[in-house]
């Protein structure tokens, strides 16, 4: 049984380990601490921004790529995103993640904006931003982060992406998520709407102050556990309903996160949180083990292969110090940097140089040397951490993840089949 | 480094640093077991690398006593911000000019196991009357419902003075056992068993005079006593040898000596620092072995299903959940991880009269999850973690090397 390091418990790092531990893998998944697909806000974005607007990201990809010789996509290609884009939602299945990877929706945000996203919770496609769209958004007087007016004033005011109109309008409701408590995150709202008793309450104040028109747009806090609350709402209601997804805590983020982990655990990966990754022994061309900086001292974690799923900048996976000299913080590898100014001044801009340094790899994610030979010939890397993506601005982050944690993970356990064929050949 | 020392590291020092790193991404806000079920604490991100900044001497967020140093927030911090020691060295400063005698009381572990053994059955038996917890809460303010420990009529001490030596020569050499105070007065059956596994795989055992490793204190604020006791305790385990592993089967001790006294109370010493680099909870040390290829695993099969619930102390260690790793190689066993951050008790915190409803409340899912999966048995590496259980499940709550100790056909 070969034995896989990931270190990086974001959503590459989490889709990798499940699919080499369901496949026979002994896999360890390393992480300094929660990854990061807790703070997403719960949808699978492909390809957002080309850079225009995107309505279908699989087709838009190829030409995307032509554009874009260094990105991830050039490599990662519409069959095999779209592939990895359905294997995900059928990890996480429907309750918590619906859509069309070839079909970007558009939904409002927070501040009002519209996003296309493609994977989605069931709990926000009523939210799609389409011509004659009747919003009610409703807000919550104790919780700060979700200001109705702000939603339903810049809805009403912008064009959606396909033309037409969208008809907005707030309202406030005075509904504290606990007793004594006037300033409530929305994960204390979505834990107390997992009770059916306080959701009841909940649905008919909210029936109370929308009247019976339009789709009612709500924050994004309808159950945390209980993946099935929000449609329990919409039948107290009597309307569609929609979430809209809210500055972290982001509880559609949390749900995808805790569904995915418990999903890897009962694959029969152990989970190792809380510890760096701090060095690694390397001889005869592969990586033999990495060191854990665990309380008490470094532990050594053996494998055949390892995964790199660290992230970019914003885990600290890339550093850049105060001479803009950019360093990978686990192997030290080497990055592919682009010519020139990594931070121009022109922060509303074209897209900052600096966001897409990251490693280089193969068609199979093998971390190479920029252009040249694999740095290790067992170490491999999947998501924020490849080169050649201005993610944030792309609006490509998760599809890049996915697609590359599903092909290094077949890669890492196709060269272990060979190797297995070849010692029962010998 | 002494007592003063300790507090005006508390005051000044390392981990203050850290909180430069926190990005207000508010994971550790989700993770905190407390302020999950009540609006009295303002969470570790609020108390923590927020107020932090605002603290000259004292907190500006009296709520930082309700503050279980459960360490979630830290275990799972992407950015390195050492929330919950920041927030453990806070208090201290916070409780410095006035700390309860209760406190004070509660903290002696050794003391009460001394004092309770002799006397078991009688100690017991007033530890059940209704009135006597009455008074207790009244006069010193813990709880009359806390669960409180089971006093046993032999001590590991005696235990080991008493049985015949293992008849089989040790081939592998020979490590050093640390029981804690409530392995060597309460838990006697845990370290009874983790000595025999040991031997049973072909250890040396050998179990020097120890006292208590001052974690109570330490999480109490009592940074003094706390110091005293740590250092005191690595002298006693280093007598029996300077090079030896050091096994443990109390998970939150391990803990103090691993990284807490250190990183918490600033305890700078050579003696722990090599005390906490040597030491293995015992499970990981098994877990080591079978890692290594060095683990029989010629376990009899045991048809069980049942919770095991990692203590927050245990995983505050960065070492994931070892003890699901070995019962995994048992034949039979299916062990049901609690998916519970803490049990609520948190070493002394639930025995406070003013934090027994949150500390049961933090408990209370964990306690359904053990009814509904298996209402006799329970798992867990910690001592107080399972009187909680116990307590709040009724289940019978043992420690893994229990399974570990049966499939090796020993009990």
């Amino acid at each position: 049984m070969t034995r896989v390091v990931v270190i990086g418990a974001g959503v590459a790092g989490l889709v990798a380990s499940i699919r080499l531990a369901d496949a026979g893998a002994r896999v360890a998944l390393l992480n300094k601490g929660t990854g990061g697909l807790q703070l997403s806000q719960g949808t699978i974005d492909i390809l957002g921004y080309a850079p225009e607007r995107v309505e279908r990201p699989l087709e838009a990809l190829a030409g995307f790529a032509q554009a874009h010789p260094g990105h991830p996509y050039a490599s990662l290609d519409a069959e095999c995103v779209g592939t990895a884009a359905g294997y995900l939602k059928d990890l996480l299945g429907p309750a918590l993640l619906v859509g069309d990877p070839a079909v970007n929706l558009q939904l409002p945000t927070a501040v009002g904006a519209i996003r296309p996203t493609a994977l989605v919770s069931p709990s926000m496609t009523a939210g799609a931003c389409v011509d004659g769209a009747d919003f009610v958004i409703v807000g919550l007087r104790q919780l700060k982060d979700f200001y109705p007016e702000l939603v339903a004033q810049n809805l009403a005011r912008t064009e959606p992406p396909g033309g037409g109109r969208i008809t907005a309008r707030s309202v406030m409701l005075d509904f504290p998520a606990r007793d004594g408590e006037i300033d409530s995150s929305g994960l204390t709202y979505a834990r107390a709407l997992d009770d059916p008793a306080y959701r009841r309450r909940f649905a008919l104040a909210v029936k109370g102050v929308v009247g019976d028109a339009g789709t009612v747009g709500l924050p994004a806090v309808l159950g945390l556990d209980d993946h099935g609350a929000w449609a329990d709402i919409a039948e107290l209601i009597g309307a569609e309903v929609f979430e809209i997804p809210l500055p972290p805590p982001s509880v559609p983020g949390m749900r995808l996160n805790r569904a995915l982990t418990e999903r890897a655990k009962s694959a029969g990966v152990r989970v190792v949180p809380g510890s760096k990754v701090t060095g690694f022994h390397a001889s005869g061309g592969s990586v033999r083990s990495v060191s854990l900086a665990t309380a008490g001292g470094a532990r050594e974690f053996v494998a055949e292969a390892f995964l790199l799923a660290t992230g970019g900048f914003e885990s600290g996976a890339l550093h850049a110090d105060s001479y803009h000299k950019v360093h990978e913080s686990v192997f030290d590898l080497p990055l592919r940097i682009p010519e020139g100014t990594l931070v121009h001044g022109d922060y509303w801009g074209d897209p900052q140089p600096l966001f897409t340094i990251g490693v280089d790899t193969d068609e199979n994610l093998l971390v190479r040397h920029p252009g040249g030979e694999p740095v290790h010939n067992n170490l491999y890397a999947a998501g924020g951490i490849l080169a050649g993506a201005t993610r944030w601005q792309e609006k490509s982050g998760e599809g890049i993840a996915v697609a590359s944690a599903v092909r290094a993970a077949d890669a890492i356990l196709s060269v272990a089949a060979t190797a297995t064929s070849q010692g029962a050949a010998s | 480094m002494n007592a003063n020392e300790s507090l005006e590291f508390a005051q000044t020092q390392v981990a203050r640093a850290s909180l430069d790193h926190c990005v207000k991404c508010t994971i550790c806000e989700t993770h905190c077991p407390v302020s999950a079920v009540t609006p009295k604490f303002t969470g570790p991100k609020f108390v923590g690398p927020q107020a932090e900044r605002f603290r000259h001497g004292e907190s500006v967020d009296h709520s930082l006593d309700y503050c279980s140093s459960c360490g979630a927030c830290t275990l799972a911090c992407p950015q390195g911000v050492k929330i919950a020691e920041l927030n453990s060295q806070a208090r201290a400063v916070m409780k410095a000019d006035d700390m309860p005698l209760r406190d004070r009381l509660i903290t002696q572990t050794t003391l009460m196991g001394m004092a309770m053994t002799p006397v078991a059955p009688v100690a017991n038996a007033a530890l059940r009357i209704k009135p006597v917890r009455t008074v207790v809460e009244k006069v010193l303010g813990i709880h009359r419902d806390a669960p409180m420990p089971h006093a046993n009529t032999q001590t590991i001490t005696g235990w080991l003075k008493k049985r015949k030596k293992p008849a089989t020569h040790a081939t592998r050499g020979t490590l050093i056992f640390f029981h804690g105070c409530a392995g060597g007065y309460f838990e006697v059956e845990t370290s009874k068993k983790s000595i025999e596994v040991l031997e049973h795989l072909g250890y040396e055992v050998l179990v020097p005079k120890q006292g208590c490793c001052g974690l109570a204190e330490q999480s109490n604020g009592l940074f003094d006593g706390a110091t005293d006791k740590v250092l005191k305790l690595c002298d006693e385990l280093r007598t029996s040898g300077r090079d030896l592993t050091i096994i443990s089967s109390s998970g939150s001790c391990t803990g103090m000596l691993k990284h807490e006294a250190h990183e918490i109370m600033g305890v700078d010493d050579v003696r722990l620092a090599d005390v906490g680099t040597r030491i293995r909870d015992i499970m990981e040390f098994l877990l080591e072995l079978y890692d290594a290829d060095e683990l029989p695993t010629d376990f009899k099969p045991i048809e069980l299903t049942a919770v095991y619930h990692a203590p927050c102390q245990l995983k505050s260690q960065g070492m994931g959940q070892p003890a699901m790793e070995v019962l995994k190689l048992i034949p039979g066993v299916e062990a049901i991880e609690s998916g519970a951050t803490c049990c609520g008790i948190a070493g002394t915190y639930g025995l406070k009269k003013e934090k027994y409803e949150i500390a049961q409340a933090v408990g209370k899912p964990l306690f359904d999850k053990v009814k509904e999966v298996n209402p006799e048995i329970a798992y867990c590496d910690t001592e107080t973690c399972r009187w909680q259980i116990r307590k709040g499940s009724g289940a019978a709550v043992e420690h893994p090397i229990f399974l570990v100790h049966q499939a090796y056909g020993l009990s």
